[in-house]
């Protein structure tokens, strides 16, 4: 036999090896992972401000000896839960902040009970916002707040700063919002007026259920799902695999319903007539034009979104009033971009790098 | 090491990924058509409809053995959350009124580090 064929017989063996003792622990950690919980997610030390409705306003208790002047108030997205930003500690976008120095408080949803069906657009935008920044400013004892808003809460946040331009928000931060709702091709396919009746949908349920929201994210990818079990099947001897699967497989699955009312709103304004794109959106009576804002603003948005494409997103820059703008493009996804690995590497330090000078 | 064109582990796995890319792409081609809203809309419309249905009858069901409705234990639930909170602003409260006895365990009554902090210079980022 000659030497190049015993070397492929050594590593043949070297891997046969290997992958009987992989099987090995496929069986003993898949049973571990169906008789154990995940995680425990959103853990950062919070103290709760005020709860609401479905609203709840946290405020992260300070890791860093001098923090700045300018605390921060993320927005959540309304179809998630805000522990996405908060996962386990090393891998918490919160626990970052707060170890950077910054101030942080978040504004969180629950589900809306059904009696809260009749929550518009207007209760969120010119109510439950500016409710949480004035507890902020009395918390804070600061008049200045800085905004993040996640996916939709970018939206709300845009919202709230196109009617409130004259404060107090300082810096205004962006992360994958969409304002051109025709180029979400799949849900504007999903939502078409000519077949899709929200009205009666809405009269019927009271509020959009979670499993409809949820089932027209997995649409957008709908091979995702099994192929991701199956590769959680061949890596589930890896225990940080497992770990991050958990994390993102409970957030991805814990959507919230959405008040009718509000969902009437986001269907017929947004998606329907594209009203923030075209400037012509108001909520309760109010303008609402993207040229209002003046404040400095960073637009993160990450190359492979499939929720959010870079289409949907990419004139915000433009429409925006401010002369302090930025957009950036980083690798990842939609959830990549802000949580997990991806994260820690690239939109975190690039945040901190632009927010700290704009926070004293 | 075996080369990793010809390692089995490796051709699943990339079997798989592109797979799943190429069955999304087809998906998500075949759902960009209005007959794919139709249909989905017509189906959906009717789930919901059927769904509403299905809870009326089942509630009357529920009544009949003497059983708690689904309403009626969100309606206990909402009670619960209501107590939640009332305990919660009572937290608060005490929070307050105890804001020296609590200061040494960094809850919300302890003192806030001061807001000085400046950003670190350009060489300092890393």
């Amino acid at each position: 036999m000659n030497a190049p064929a015993a070397l492929d017989l050594a590593s043949i063996s070297e891997r046969v090896q290997s992958e009987v003792q992989r099987a090995i622990q496929r069986s003993i950690k898949g049973v571990e992972y169906f008789s154990s919980s995940g995680p425990s997610l959103g853990s950062t030390p919070k103290d709760i401000l005020a709860v609401r409705g479905t609203m709840n306003l946290y405020h992260y208790r300070p890791m860093a000896d001098e923090i700045y002047r300018v605390p921060i108030l993320i927005v959540m997205a309304t179809t998630n839960r805000g522990y996405i930003l908060d996962m386990v500690p090393g891998q918490s976008f919160i626990e970052f902040l707060l170890k950077r120095g910054y101030d942080v408080y978040m504004l969180d949803w629950t589900a809306p009970k059904p009696e809260e069906k009749s929550l518009r657009m207007e209760d969120y935008v010119l109510d439950f916002i500016p409710d949480c920044i004035r507890r902020v400013q009395q918390d804070s004892g600061e008049t200045d707040v800085s905004i993040i808003g996640y996916c939709f809460g970018g939206v709300l946040s845009l919202l709230y700063g196109s009617i409130f331009h004259d404060g107090p928000m300082k810096n205004l931060i962006c992360f994958t919002t969409p304002i051109d709702f025709r180029e979400m091709k799949l849900f504007s396919n999903f939502s078409d007026r000519r077949y899709f009746d929200v009205d009666r949908l809405i009269d019927t349920t009271g509020n959009m259920p979670p499993e409809l929201i949820l089932q027209s994210f997995e649409m957008l990818r709908p091979a995702s799902r099994v192929a991701s079990q199956v590769q959680l099947w061949e890596n589930i001897w890896n225990d940080e695999y497992v770990k991050a699967y958990r994390m993102m497989d409970r957030w991805g699955t814990d959507t919230l319903p959405l008040a009718g009312e509000y969902f009437r709103d986001i269907t017929k304004n947004l998606m329907w007539d594209n009203k923030l794109y075209n400037d012509t959106m108001t909520v309760g009576g109010r303008e609402a034009k993207l040229a209002n804002i003046k404040v400095p603003i960073l637009h993160a948005v990450a190359e492979h979104d499939h929720i959010v494409p870079y289409d949907a997103a990419k004139h915000l820059i433009t429409k925006i009033g401010s002369s302090d703008k930025e957009e950036v493009m980083l690798k990842g996804g939609h959830v990549s971009l802000v949580a997990g690995g991806n994260a820690i590497k690239r939109l975190w330090p690039k945040l901190d790098s632009w927010l700290g000078k704009r926070s004293t | 090491m075996a080369d990793k064109g010809n390692d089995p582990a490796v051709i699943w796995q990339t079997m798989i990924g592109e797979m799943e890319k190429g069955f999304n792409s087809f998906a998500n081609q075949a759902m960009t058509s209005p007959e794919f809203s139709k249909m989905m809309n017509q189906v959906g419309g009717a789930g919901a409809g059927a769904q509403k249905q299905l809870g009326e009858l089942m509630e009357k069901y529920l009544l009949a053995m003497n059983l708690p409705s689904r309403a009626q234990m969100v309606g206990m639930a909402e009670r619960l959350q209501a107590i939640e909170g009332q305990l919660n602003e009572i937290k608060v409260l005490l929070h307050q009124v105890h804001h020296n006895s609590l200061s040494q365990d960094g809850g919300m009554g302890a003192p806030r580090p001061p807001r000085t902090r400046r950003p670190p210079s350009e060489g300092e980022q890393k």
